[in-house]
């Protein structure tokens, strides 16, 4: 039940000691987890951002090139020189000097009559004018064709510049080769997984998708880029297999091709995760740091204050018994001296008794007789009973002492040998060595002599009786030990090897009448006397003891001055 | 020898009976008082040698009752008969004037040894007075010469 107060107590200063350090703690990390996250996100998509742009820019930029490369052929050569194929072929040569893009050349008239051709194929001589390329350079004046099949059946995309010269529209048409520009967009390489690719409005690769989408192929996940759209967009979804993924998307080709970087999302944020496994580590550790250590102090703080509480409880434990020896003392005296009155009016009728009883006896006015015996007898009972209470009487007023004793400067060095003296025969009957360790530092004590000498007496013989009780006559020892108790005290140790106390009649122990001798043997007032006495004279005695192994009283005396 | 005349003085009557019964039967001479004033009442119209004045009564207590009785009459020996059995109250009736003191319950044989030593010490005094009493009459030749040569004195 005692528990139960510490138990609560150490609940609130766990939690106390848990929780202050841990509650900033967590703010901290979370408000800095918070921040840096943040951060990093943003560096992440912003730097995906960028990524798409530069990429936007090359791809751009090469076809650009490669138009201007048209471009160039169409301003410094005519449509009659080009129809020539040996000069087409030249023209190719030096394209290919420039560029190893270029798979093939050809000229074609306004009408989509292809007229010369350099290439692999046998183009020559075919009628374009229905196809959708055709149309569109003649009313542009140039066109980027998507990656489609044609009459090759190869994926391959054009690049068509048209001209007016001398009052005629002529146009020169090349052909990119698929796998030099499918490089160009593929060699981005941002982390694991990182990848980039094109795709045309309808959302068909037209280049390689490294993680898998062949060219011609449609991407399924064309509806999650949303439609045409100016600048950068950066987003994260999950892509059809359900892998989350952060893409940037931009429009190139006046919002005819779309390019696509994207990464996985774990990739892409994977200094995110490592700084997430981080805090979390530092926060487990951190945590455990402060639950062992709270625990630990918690302990410390409790088991501190138990103790303290139990000495609090033996304190006033002491106070208590002192305060009630002290009542029992005051109560004892005055019936000890209301009850010698009518002691002495037995005692005085005893005596009239036994003179009136001689008196016939010796008239011959009564005859001895068996009943006379008894009568007699009887008579002698009353006055050893009433002598026996005349005994505890003078105890009980013993004990609650008034008045003040007379103080003399005590040696101890000679007093104890004295005292020991008084007992040693005693002792040696039964065959008990006394010891004496008396320490040449033990300073002198103020009191009254025949007090001290009465307390250690008694210690003494009790201490015999235990010793006898245990031993017989022989095997028994005491040792009187006395030194320096520091603070301006004394110590008279008393300890003997007999048949000791039970921890029951250990707490009795100063209690007047409490024995554990039989009756008539004891007043069981000695040791009270002897704690009144010590207590008078300002000091303090204590006892320990252990069932047949010995008793040692301590008596604890202020110093003379 | 003169007889010895003895005064109890308690608040216990029984204690005065049968005590003075015994000291009857003990031939001697023995007179009781149930308080202090009554003592020293008797001690003015009888002769008394020896008082045992017992420590605790009701009224004036023992030891008020010594210091009067050894006001009024110096000579009176007084044996202080304490339920206190403590040194420190036998202390107090000694140094007011005391002769010795008796700690209840007493033996009576204990209180007729007492009394009969403060008896003795009470013919001792008297006799010292008697003696120097006498002295005041018996004069030496030499004073009565002197006092011869000085018709004035």
């Amino acid at each position: 039940m005692k528990q139960n107060p510490y138990a609560g107590l150490k609940k609130v200063i766990l939690a106390g000691m848990i929780l202050v350090p841990l509650i900033p703690f967590i703010l901290v990390l979370g408000i800095g987890y918070y921040y840096f996250t943040t951060s990093l996100e943003n560096n992440t998509i912003a730097a995906m951002g960028r990524i798409v742009y530069d990429h936007r820019q090359m791809i751009e930029s090469f076809l650009m090139e490669r138009k201007a490369d048209l471009d160039f052929i169409l301003n410094t050569r005519t449509f009659e020189d080009l129809r020539r194929p040996e000069n087409l072929t030249q023209v190719f040569k030096n394209l290919q000097k420039g560029s190893h893009a270029f798979v093939d050349l050809g000229t074609f008239d306004e009408n989509g009559l292809h007229v010369a051709y350099h290439g692999p194929y046998q183009l020559s001589g075919k009628v374009y004018d229905q196809a959708p390329w055709f149309k569109a350079v003649m009313k542009n004046g140039f066109y980027i064709s998507d990656v489609f099949l044609g009459y090759r059946e190869v994926p391959h995309f054009v690049i068509a510049v048209a001209k007016i010269n001398q009052g005629r529209q002529w146009i020169i048409r090349a052909t990119i080769d698929t796998q030099i520009f499918n490089d160009l967009v593929k060699k981005v390489h941002i982390g694991k997984t990182g990848e980039a690719y094109l795709l045309d409005a309808e959302g068909v690769f037209q280049t390689e998708r490294r993680s898998g989408g062949s060219l011609m192929r449609k991407d399924p996940d064309r509806p999650k880029y949303g439609p045409v759209h100016e600048g950068i967009k950066t987003f994260i979804e999950s892509d059809a297999h359900g892998e989350p993924f952060l893409y940037a998307t931009t429009w190139l080709k006046d919002g005819s091709w779309l390019l696509v970087v994207r990464q996985e999302k774990a990739d892409a944020f994977k200094a995110l995760r490592q700084a997430s496994y981080l805090i979390v580590l530092i926060s487990v550790l951190y945590g455990a740091i402060i639950i062992a250590v709270a625990f630990f102090l918690t302990g410390h703080i409790i088991r501190r204050m138990e103790r303290m509480d139990q000495e609090k409880d033996q304190l006033g434990e002491q106070l208590i018994r002192a305060g009630r020896l002290a009542e029992i003392g005051e109560m004892a005296s005055g019936f000890a001296h209301e009850i010698n009155n009518p002691l002495q009016i037995i005692k005085s009728e005893y005596a009239l008794i036994e003179m009136i009883f001689a008196d016939l006896k010796e008239k011959g006015e009564i005859k001895e007789s068996e009943d006379l015996a008894e009568l007699e007898d009887s008579i002698d009972q009353i006055k050893l009973q009433v002598d026996r209470c005349a005994d505890i009487t003078q105890a009980i007023l013993q004990f609650g002492r008034k008045g003040e004793p007379v103080a003399k400067d005590i040696d101890l060095r000679s007093f104890i040998p004295e005292v020991a003296g008084m007992v040693a025969n005693k002792a040696g009957v039964h065959g008990i060595a006394i010891e004496q360790e008396i320490s040449g530092q033990v300073s002198n004590l103020h009191g009254d002599p025949r007090h001290l000498q009465q307390v250690l007496v008694n210690l003494l013989n009790n201490a015999i009786d235990a010793v006898i009780a245990r031993h017989g006559s022989s095997g028994g020892l005491i040792r009187i030990e006395s030194g320096p108790a520091g603070s301006g005290h004394v110590e008279i140790k008393i300890r003997d090897n007999g048949s000791g106390m039970s921890s029951e009649n250990l707490k009795k122990v100063f209690t007047p009448f409490f024995t554990t001798k039989p009756v008539g043997k004891g007043t069981g007032l000695g040791l009270s006397v002897c704690y009144g006495i010590i207590d008078k004279i300002g000091g303090s005695m204590a006892v320990a003891s252990q069932e047949n192994v010995g008793t040692t009283f301590t008596i604890r005396l202020p110093s003379a001055k | 020898m003169e007889a010895m005349k003895i005064m109890l003085v308690d608040d216990e009557e029984r204690f005065l009976s049968t005590t003075q019964k015994l000291l009857t039967k003990k031939r001697i001479d023995v007179v009781t008082a149930a308080s202090g004033a009554e003592a020293l009442e008797t001690l003015n119209h009888k002769y008394i040698h020896v008082v045992i004045l017992d420590v605790k009564m009701p009224g004036m207590d023992g030891n008020e009752t010594l210091k009067k009785i050894k006001r009024q009459f110096p000579l009176v020996e007084v044996i202080m008969l304490t339920g206190h059995a403590t040194v420190e109250s036998a202390i107090d009736g000694l140094k007011s004037g005391a002769t010795d003191y008796l700690m209840k319950p007493t033996e009576i044989d204990d209180l007729i040894a007492k009394a009969r030593e403060a008896f003795r010490k009470r013919l001792a005094l008297e006799e010292k007075i008697l003696m120097a009493q006498s002295r005041k009459y018996m004069k030496s030749p030499r004073e009565i010469l002197k006092e011869a040569e000085k018709p004035g004195q």
